[in-house]
């Protein structure tokens, strides 16, 4: 029932795979993070007609699943970027797009809408006490935010950052279903040539969980190195 | 495509994706509450395994969860001398209740931290037991606390029960496949939208429920700092 020997071999499987998953966390990540910043800073600024549209937004990706989100991507991304690429007169075959991109739009788009909330949350963290005194001392609004906010802000954030790129390592095992091959895609493909499922599996869950605690290790490390002591 | 024929196919796979939501909201709950019990009372070997549970749940992808409940169940089954039973859907039920569980532990935690130390420290002076200063000075408080972070993983509960369709349960999503195929994979785009039509209704009326309970609970709210709550998503 239950084969221990081919753990090992498994395991330097499905390792394989780990880099390309961490290359494509981090790129969602980054994409995102940045996305969700403006959409904070909409906010935040209450800038009029763009901040109803944010929220829309959010409550949009919010109340459907990502795997519908990826599949509503899978079919609806190339004939989009075709159409978008032809109105700009670009000849382009959307439906040469690889599989891979189609998946880091569609966990971008997802995610985007979470990233924004952190993004918020740690921004309204901000004593406004400190922006008085910032504008009493004759800073600048954008002097202000680089170097009064933006130090106290991204400190605020580490720890829902590192969960949210957690959370997109997950997400990205929703990209088999498109034919990206992650960890646990590859967990699925070693199982399927020899007929070890369980093993395969929990091979895949423990480096999962690994790289869950080499995560939240590296957030608090930061955080306490980053964080001024009162 | 006939939205007047699509719809109520779909709604009939409906039930399925209730039972399942339903069966990992109870059997979750419960989990959570044993989870959480043993992660603040500290006791030595026991908690360090709440702990792993917990952290299994959260850092472990759904899908991969499902498929371990799937090929796992009937090994465990099978060395307890049981006979074989496991359906997809009672595969499906167990994964996610699992996942749950360990969710919601991770609410449960903060809110109950989250109640003031002068409250245990009164309701220890004036005699109470442990159990009747949970159930009374403890319960009500962290109750309202913990709702936000309740409704969400209600809604994440429900956009993952979407998941349970890969280890071969016949819910709303593999019913919609069922469709889409029928009609030659015509209109992908069109049925997922409405799937996400769908989905989104049933998140709505779970928050607009979670939302009546937080309002009548707010006459509990004590003026201590509400907990941190997950925001993000989980999948």
């Amino acid at each position: 029932m239950f084969d221990i020997d081919v753990l090992l071999p498994d395991f330097w499987d499905i390792l394989g795979a780990v880099p390309l998953t961490l290359a494509m966390a981090f790129a969602i990540f980054i994409l995102s993070t940045i996305i969700g910043s403006l959409f904070a800073m909409v906010e935040y600024r209450r800038i009029p007609v763009l901040r109803e549209l944010v929220v829309a937004y959010k409550v949009a990706f919010k109340g459907v699943p990502m795997v519908v989100v990826i599949f509503l991507a899978y079919y609806g991304l190339p004939s989009t970027l075709q159409f978008l690429s032809s109105l700009v007169g670009v000849e382009y075959n959307g439906h040469s797009t690889p599989n891979w991109v189609t998946l880091i739009v569609a966990l971008t788009a997802c995610v985007a809408a979470f990233q924004a909330e952190v993004v918020k949350g740690a921004l309204n963290s901000f004593d406004t006490g400190q922006s008085d005194a910032a504008y009493s001392l004759g800073y600048r609004k954008n002097q202000l935010f680089r170097r009064v906010m933006l130090p106290q802000v991204i400190v605020a954030a580490i720890p829902d950052l590192a969960n949210s790129f957690m959370v997109i390592m997950k997400a990205l095992s929703l990209g088999f279903a498109i034919e990206v091959v992650d960890i646990f895609a590859q967990s699925q493909l070693t199982a399927a040539l020899n007929f070890y499922y369980l093993e395969a599996f929990l091979v895949a869950v423990v480096i999962y969980m690994v790289i869950a605690y080499i995560v939240t290790q590296i957030a608090d490390r930061l955080e306490g190195a980053l964080r001024v002591r009162t | 495509m006939d939205l007047s024929i699509m719809i109520p196919e779909l709604l009939s796979a409906l039930p399925l994706t209730l039972a399942i939501t339903f069966t990992a909201m109870v059997a979750g709950f419960v989990l959570a509450l044993i989870a959480t019990t043993f992660r603040v009372r500290r006791i030595p070997v026991i908690s360090q395994l709440a702990d792993l549970y917990v952290s299994y749940a959260r850092s472990v992808p759904v899908v991969l969860q499902l498929f371990v409940a799937f090929y796992g169940l009937p090994v465990l089954v099978g060395v307890f001398g049981i006979e074989d039973f496991v359906s997809p859907t009672i595969a499906a039920m167990l994964g996610l209740s699992l996942y749950h569980g360990g969710y919601l532990s991770e609410v449960m935690r903060p809110a109950y931290l989250a109640v003031e130390r002068g409250q245990h420290d009164a309701a220890d002076s004036l005699g109470y037991t442990f159990g009747h200063k949970l159930v009374r000075v403890l319960a009500p408080q962290a109750v309202h606390i913990a709702l936000p972070g309740y409704g969400n993983s209600i809604i994440y509960l429900i956009h993952n029960v979407a998941l349970v369709m890969y280890i071969g349960a016949a819910d709303v999503m593999a019913t919609a496949h069922l469709v889409m195929e029928r009609d030659y994979n015509q209109y992908q785009f069109e049925t997922y939208l409405v799937l996400a039509v769908l989905y989104s209704a049933l998140c709505l009326v779970a928050w607009l429920i979670v939302r009546s309970f937080e309002l009548r609970s707010a006459k509990f709210a004590s003026s201590a700092t509400p907990a941190r709550t997950t925001l993000m998503a989980s999948v």
